[in-house]
């Protein structure tokens, strides 16, 4: 025979009893419920979603739906979710694990989210999903629920690395999975060693150029899918270039991973609206960026703040309160030379010259002249602060908002911002989840240099759900740093055009981990602005054409 | 479950618990629970427990349940096919009407006594299972006297007046199968039509756990001495993969009925 019968013996043996006993008895009506309610919760097929009618209140798209299916019937419940950022790879995982569920197919779940997302994700599964789930506190929590999430962190430390091995999971679910690429870290061994029945890796950025991340991240989900080890190198990583090859192993990953991109879902997206505001330091300012970039000359001074003399440039440009905050902190600070000290004091009486914020006066001028509400974003604190003083002298009310606030303290400013405010004041575009789809203008007041960053604020309101086009105002003082980054990086790659998912892809295939830190040298090391512009050049080119660099493994839709 | 059935259903379930309805409308439902409901539904075992010490004045709760979302009526918990309360609901009918003990209800006069055929009748849920699972309900019922099986049967008991007390001039025969036996008979009864039934399903599931398995091993085959991940691996496939079918009785119990059901059925 093919497969074994399991009897439940508890219902025989309580009636045998009560026949003894005789009774006690249930009412006909009750019985009928009983088998009423039986009825309706039969699963009529092995195929086929039940999910979406248990949740009627989400709105579920297409394309997810689709990968949904996809996973649980094409490929067992194992898949790597692989949508770009934005499509909602949590709705997708929050849909699968709910089909385990109802079908009783899973019951203990396991859910590893960094630990920033940990409350977030809670959250979403109980409302939107209305599935029980527990953010994990207290070890005796692993095995008193049955639904968990945890931060990866946390479980495999011991005492819990021990407790969490122990538990016989249905599903576990990974966010963040590209965090696991490397296999000799504790989180890759941690995961490895988890017995994972159904199992979703949730990422944005699967394919990383190296294809070993990529052996590694699908061997952890289907161990010999792409071989053994041996086996894989000497098939495809010898035959790097080999076309054969390649289609070959984008075949079977395509197997075990959907990649959903914008453009496949057939979604309208509200178009982006970019718009460079330049702004004319006034004398004052202007006097103010040159005494800073004059310090930079300074070579004794240079060496040891080579850092932080751009980062003056850039609050210079921001407000006056942030370059003071930062002044006053080198003055402050222990076993500086005295040189350096006197540099930073003598700017902090230049700042007091500073009598208007010729930025602030632009960004009041362009809320005061829409109708809608408005997001400020900067870099800083102390110019948030400014801000938010600032608008309030002309009867503006805002709200201020930063990445570090608690959940609660989320909702509850974005609650404040959609029925009391005109302006959000953000120093951060404030995590996943936060929905501020209801504002169609954005203001970055200053702009910050890692890219990933932009697309992460205007990500906030360009997403689904949005239904208005999107107003973007960046804002470039002339003749400074912030103009070179705007004009040399930003606008040659289209990025406020381009959506994040592209951009994503580009940075992990041109391996630039780091392109704050590259941004940063090349403005250190120039000399003069003819090598900052070929160096920005180089850098444009670079993300324009990735493919030039190398073996870019990406795999291109899904059959 | 269409919006309307669950009304019908959660209207149903509170009258049958004896409920006092407060208030009533086409997709409003207000009642009183009773302590036992209180107890099944509204998870708080130390006001009970509390209760139970003290001896003070029961009090359990109402409850106010919509079946339609509506944003000006904010009050109310609205439910839907999925939502948890609706689930709750569906559990504690388990366990509230699991087994039953009914008689025919026959109009009968004092000049003739009428003899009641004892049937044992089940309704029982058959889950085909993988990684993927599929359902099916069957309602036995089975002759004690004479061994005959039914299906469809509760379809023919709700066609029946039946009633929880012998009705009068009516008596019981004896069962010549033990209720225990004839469990056992309509078990064996609804294994036989599973054996008769596609075993696609299982050759399939047994094909996608032997692909993944020697992918394992595969995996695995250059390294002496398999590490534990290989052996949870390994653990894992089965428990994904292996086919197996479980019979589980839903509810079930004893129906006394008239010859005259018998005949209809000959």
């Amino acid at each position: 025979m093919t497969f074994k019968i399991q009897h439940d013996q508890s219902w025989s043996t309580d009636f045998i009893k009560r026949l003894d006993e005789d009774g006690p008895w249930a009412n006909w009506e009750l019985y009928k419920l009983a088998l009423e309610a039986e009825e309706s919760l039969i699963i009529p097929d092995f195929l086929g979603l039940q999910a979406p009618k248990h949740i009627p209140h989400v709105q579920i798209l297409p394309h997810q739906l689709e990968v949904a299916r996809k996973v649980i019937e094409d490929m067992n419940g194992k898949g790597i979710l692989a949508d770009e950022v934005g499509l909602g790879k949590t709705i997708e995982a929050g849909l699968i694990m709910k089909e385990y569920m109802i079908r009783g197919l899973a019951k203990k779940i396991l859910i590893l989210v960094p630990a920033s997302l940990v409350l977030q994700w809670t959250y979403e599964l109980n409302t939107k999903f209305l599935i029980p789930a527990v953010p994990q506190k207290k070890a005796y929590v692993w095995e008193q629920y049955d639904v968990v999430v945890s931060s990866i962190d946390t479980a495999k430390r011991s005492p819990h690395r021990e407790i969490v091995l122990d538990q016989d999971y249905d599903l576990i679910i990974i966010d963040e999975a590209h965090k696991l690429k490397n296999k000799k870290t504790k989180n890759y061994d941690f995961v490895q060693h988890l017995k994972k029945k159904y199992c979703l890796l949730l990422t944005a950025t699967p394919i990383q150029n190296r294809i070993q991340e990529v052996f590694n991240l699908v061997s952890l989900l289907k161990p010999g899918h792409l071989g053994n080890e041996e086996y894989f190198d000497e098939a495809y990583r010898s035959g790097r270039y080999d076309v054969q090859n390649e289609e070959k192993l984008k075949q079977l990953i395509n197997k075990v991973m959907v990649r959903n991109r914008r453009e496949d879902t057939g979604l309208k997206w509200p178009k982006r609206i970019v718009k460079t505001v330049p702004i004319t330091l006034s004398p004052t300012e202007r006097k103010l960026y040159e005494s800073i970039t004059q310090a930079r000359s300074n070579t004794a001074y240079e060496q040891h703040h080579a850092f932080s003399t751009i980062t003056l440039q850039r609050e210079v440009c921001s407000s006056r309160e942030a370059v003071f905050l930062t002044l006053k902190a080198m003055a402050e600070k222990e076993g500086i030379s005295e040189s350096a000290r006197e540099t930073a004091i003598s700017l902090m009486h230049e700042i007091e010259n500073v009598d208007r914020n010729s930025k602030a006066e632009k960004a009041l001028e362009i809320i005061q002249s829409i109708d809608g509400k408005v997001i400020i974003f900067t870099e800083y604190r102390a110019t948030q602060l400014y801000l938010q003083w600032y608008l309030q002298q002309h009867g503006i009310k805002s709200v201020p908002f930063r990445g570090g606030f608690k959940r609660n303290k989320k909702d509850w400013m974005t609650q404040l911002f959609k029925n009391h405010a005109k302006v959000l004041i953000a120093t951060e575009a404030g995590g996943e989840g936060i929905n501020l789809q209801f504002c169609q203008h954005i203001i970055n007041y200053d702009l910050p240099w890692n890219p990933m960053r932009i697309e992460q604020r205007i990500g906030r309101i360009h997403r689904i759900g949005q239904e208005h086009d999107v107003h973007i105002y960046n804002f470039a003082t002339e003749n400074t740093i912030e103009e070179h980054i705007l004009r040399l990086l930003y606008e040659k790659i289209n990025l406020f055009e381009n959506v994040i998912g592209d951009l994503d892809e580009i940075l992990s295939r041109v391996g630039m981990k780091n392109i704050e830190q590259h941004i940063r040298d090349i403005f250190y090391d120039s000399d003069t602005e003819g090598e900052i512009r070929v160096k920005m050049d180089n850098l444009t080119s670079l993300l324009t054409y990735p493919n030039s660099e190398g073996d870019a493994y990406a795999s291109e839709g899904h059959s | 479950m269409l919006q309307k059935d669950i009304h019908d259903f959660l209207d149903r379930y509170f009258t049958a618990n004896d409920c006092e309805m407060l208030e009533q409308g086409n997709d409003l439902l207000h009642v009183q629970l009773t302590i036992e409901l209180d107890k099944l539904l509204m998870n708080r075992p130390f006001y009970w427990h509390y209760q139970e010490l003290t001896g003070a004045e029961p009090n359990p709760m109402k409850l106010k349940l919509r079946t339609k979302q509506s944003e000006e009526d904010s009050d109310g918990e609205f439910v839907h096919f999925g939502s948890p309360r609706l689930h709750q609901i569906f559990q504690s009918t388990r366990q509230l009407g699991s087994y039953i003990r009914l008689y025919e209800n026959v109009q009968q006069n004092e000049n003739a006594y009428v003899p009641l055929v004892p049937w044992l009748g089940l309704n029982i849920k058959v889950s085909y299972q993988c990684d993927r699972k599929k359902d099916f309900l069957y309602s036995i019922g089975l002759n004690l006297i004479n061994g005959m099986m039914v299906s469809e049967f509760q379809g023919l008991l709700e066609s029946k007046p039946l009633t929880p007390k012998i009705p009068d001039y009516c008596y019981t025969m004896s069962t010549l199968i033990r209720p225990g036996s004839g469990i056992k008979r309509i078990e064996q009864y609804i294994e036989q039509v599973i054996q008769e039934d596609d075993p696609q399903w299982s050759i399939d599931a047994r094909k996608r756990w032997k692909e993944d398995e020697e992918l394992l091993d595969h995996f695995y085959q250059d390294i002496e001495e398999l590490p534990e991940s290989y052996h949870v691996e390994k653990q894992a496939l089965k428990e994904l993969y292996e086919p197996k079918v479980v019979i589980q009785i839903i509810n079930g119990g004893m129906f006394y009925l008239s010859n005259h059901t018998m005949m209809n059925l000959n």
